[in-house]
């Protein structure tokens, strides 16, 4: 029973990763950014629910629908202002101009809120702590089932809007090759800014979640961005249900590995991190430029 | 800044002969540039034009950490730091000489290696005559083998005892290897009183004990130099093992600590972690079987206990400080609850206990530089140090009287984060719960049971 229970409570965990690793897999597969500022980004996006959320009294969830269109916004210009420039300068720019925004976002966040330790929870009340039991032995928690949920409907969404929609194929298009995309007649620099609002849109819910399920301070950003990026890693560079698989191989991995032993907790994680890395390029049906590439091959 | 002269080779011939560098002629090059760097930076600047008005100056280093993860426990000191300055504004009057004071505080950013470098910094360019150093290994023990190494007095407050004198080489049973640090904070042993005071007391338990702590300096040091006791003082300890630091998940403690039916629970993690743990126990319908809940090294402050929201009430914790301390700052004359009073008027942020433990650092240090035959003198502060007995707002520090050479311990008061009473400007108020370490301490109410 132990073993079921780990396992369940892994698959939620994952769930939780996959949703803050999901703006990063989404910037990373259209613009070839990692964005070592995604974590600092979800932390500021806690405190503005946070800070929205104490000043008028609003439930959190309505705060987030706030707060969504404003990092949408911040994308936008992040994009327009900073990311785009970085990228005209080559791969290494955007790695050291994010991480530039990430000491920038830690600091501006200390001198506004302080150093307190935040949290959503005292405004959400007992869903913070409130479970389902089977069978008496297995709880599930309803916020990790939420979340668990909300993130399957964020990568799912993503899923289709990619193959479904102008402005889908149009970011599909400009990720495969942006030379060609712009001969008929696609705007690249619009889709990369639309690519980099709807990033941090995701990455607003990716902040909400973790201000729900644990507790954040201005410089609680860096921790947030190495379950992300294993994640990511872990389900194939680009690919959105590759970042969902791959956290819940993470999530999954890391109960297992507590099991066996209290210690393997986060070893048993980066363990199943790095034999992904190693055998990755065994493992040429999950092509390592990932799902986004597929998908245009179909569409062709 | 140097680097010219530095990066020539050795003029005797002993450097490459090429005229390449030595690594020796490398490293100060990089050292002096590293070091004129911070210089630009400094706030010793401020200081220098009052400076020579008042005849001889002494200068004291303030080494905290006021940005980054632990800025929590430097977040009191620019206000502790502007008392302490109105107090010393007339200058020090140590035997019949006066001396004007320069206080210079530095932020290590919450960084072990700028903690080092800003040490030297102190030590080397602004020549200070004593170093103040508080709050976590992370800041005390870089800041205080600096000066060991340079031959600078320095006192630190603010990391269990054990862990700096150990930490820092000390061998059990063997003379001090230190002569110029000196260090007053609680250790193991006042731990130990404190649960032992508040375990037996009116909150009737089964006396099995869950114990959630990290495989980390300070949870290692509870799992071998505590538990043990614990287990001899007649309580069942159930430890499932160590985890890591950032687990995210703790299901399978949870289960353990449930099947073994431990009715009080015991912990020392990183303040982030027990915020999930303590959830996911809620989640798994443990905390509705505890009774005793005992927090240590997190919910030293409200926003931390905050966070939980009601899952924070009833929390039983340890305090260093608290405003019924009946101890004054000798320094500036102000009582613990006129300095906490003070402290949420002039910041209109509720009191902490590190208001209390920076205002004794400066307490401390400034009655060491008093005793002294010549505060000039490094070698006469460092002895006036070692035998240094007084009253600071924590209580009394008496270097003399050991458990160990260089270091006197301070007491650890057991309190009950409980809701704050209706009308109150704040969500919680910590309140005094027993006081077998220092029974001078008034206590304020029983401990009551976590689901009270």
């Amino acid at each position: 029973m132990i073993w079921v229970s780990q396992i369940l409570q892994g698959v939620l965990l994952g769930g939780y990763y996959a949703l803050i690793a999901c703006g990063l897999s989404f910037m990373f597969g259209v613009m070839r950014i990692i964005n070592l500022a995604h974590g600092d980004l979800a932390v500021l996006a806690g405190f503005l629910v946070w800070f929205i959320a104490g000043q008028t009294g609003i439930n959190p969830f309505l705060a987030l629908a706030l707060v969504i269109p404003l990092m949408a916004a911040l994308g936008w210009v992040l994009q327009r202002t900073m990311l785009e420039r970085s990228l005209r300068a080559g791969e290494l720019v955007p790695l050291l101009s994010t991480f530039g925004l990430a000491i920038v976002i830690e600091n501006l966040l200390f001198e506004q809120f302080g150093a307190d330790t935040r949290s959503l929870a005292p405004y959400i009340g007992g869903l913070s702590y409130d479970s389902l039991t089977i069978g008496g032995q297995i709880y599930l928690s309803y916020l990790g089932i939420i979340i668990f949920a909300v993130a399957v409907a964020i990568l799912g969404g993503l899923h289709f809007f990619l193959g479904h929609t102008n402005l889908g194929r149009a970011i599909r298009a400009t990720a495969e090759d942006i030379d060609t995309a712009e001969l008929v007649g696609i705007n690249s620099r619009a889709v990369y800014a639309a690519a980099a609002a709807i990033a941090l849109a995701t990455v607003a819910v990716g902040g909400a979640a973790l201000g729900m399920r644990a507790t954040f301070a201005p410089y609680a950003g860096p921790a947030q961005l190495i379950f992300a990026f294993e994640a990511v890693v872990i389900g194939g560079l680009g690919s959105l249900w590759g970042t969902l698989a791959g956290g819940i191989a993470l999530g999954v991995a890391q109960n297992i590995g507590a099991t066996i032993n209290t210690h393997g907790f986060l070893i048993a994680g980066h363990v199943v991190f790095l034999a992904f890395l190693a055998l990755r390029p065994f493992l040429t049906s999950l092509n390592a430029k990932g799902r986004i590439k597929a998908l245009l091959r179909r569409a062709a | 800044m140097g680097e010219d002269n530095s990066f020539k080779g050795d003029k005797n011939g002993k450097g490459d002969k090429n005229g390449g560098l030595s690594r020796r002629r490398f490293v100060q090059g990089v050292g002096a540039g590293a070091g004129g760097l911070i210089v630009g930076t400094s706030a010793a600047a401020r200081f220098a034009e009052a400076a020579t008005a008042m005849g001889p100056v002494l200068k004291v280093g303030f080494v905290s950490p006021r940005t980054g993860a632990l800025a929590g426990f430097g977040e009191c000191d620019p206000h502790i730091l502007s008392l302490g300055r109105k107090a010393l504004a007339k200058g020090l009057k140590v035997g019949d000489k006066h001396y004007a004071v320069h206080l210079i505080d530095e932020d290590t950013q919450s960084d072990p290696a700028r903690a080092s470098q800003l040490a030297k910094k102190l030590i080397n360019d602004d020549k200070v005559d004593l170093m103040l150093a508080t709050s976590t290994p992370e800041v005390v023990n870089p800041v205080s083998d600096a000066c060991e190494a340079a031959g600078v007095p320095c006192i630190s407050t603010i990391v269990p005892w054990e862990s700096w004198y150990f930490g820092r080489g000390a061998k059990p049973g063997q003379p001090s290897p230190f002569h110029w640090t000196y260090h007053f904070s609680f250790g193991g042993a006042d731990f130990y009183r404190s649960y032992l005071a508040l375990w037996n007391g009116p909150v009737k338990t089964n006396k099995k004990v869950g114990i959630l702590y990290p495989n980390d300096a300070d949870g290692n040091a509870v799992r071998y130099h505590l538990a043990p006791g614990l287990a001899k003082a007649g309580f069942t300890i159930v430890d499932p093992g160590g985890y890591e630091d950032g687990t995210t998940d703790y299901s399978l403690q949870i289960a353990k600590f449930k099947a073994e039916q431990c009715e009080i629970f015991n912990t020392f993690p990183i303040p982030p972690d027990f915020a999930v743990f303590w959830r996911q126990a809620a989640q798994q319908g443990y905390t509705r079987m505890v009774k005793i809940a005992q927090i240590a090294k997190t919910g030293l402050f409200p926003s931390q206990v905050e966070a939980l929201g009601t899952l924070g009430y009833n929390l039983s914790t340890g305090c260093y400080w608290h405003p019924t301390f009946p101890y004054s700052s000798p320094l500036t004359g102000l009582s613990s609850a006129a300095l906490g009073a003070d402290y949420e008027r002039s910041t209109g942020r509720q009191w902490n206990q590190q208001v209390g433990a920076s205002m004794s650092l400066l307490d401390v240090g400034f009655a060491a530089l008093e005793r002294s035959s010549n505060p000039k003198s490094k070698a006469a502060v460092a002895k006036a140090i070692s035998t240094l007995k007084m009253v600071s707002t924590v209580g009394p520090v008496d270097f003399a009287k050991g458990p160990v050479p260089n270091v006197s311990p301070t007491p650890i008061i057991g309190c009950q984060w409980v809701k704050a009473k209706p009308g109150s400007k704040y969500k919680l108020d910590l309140v005094i719960t027993e006081h077998a370490d220092d029974p001078h301490v008034p206590i304020a109410a029983q401990l009551v049971p976590y689901n009270a």
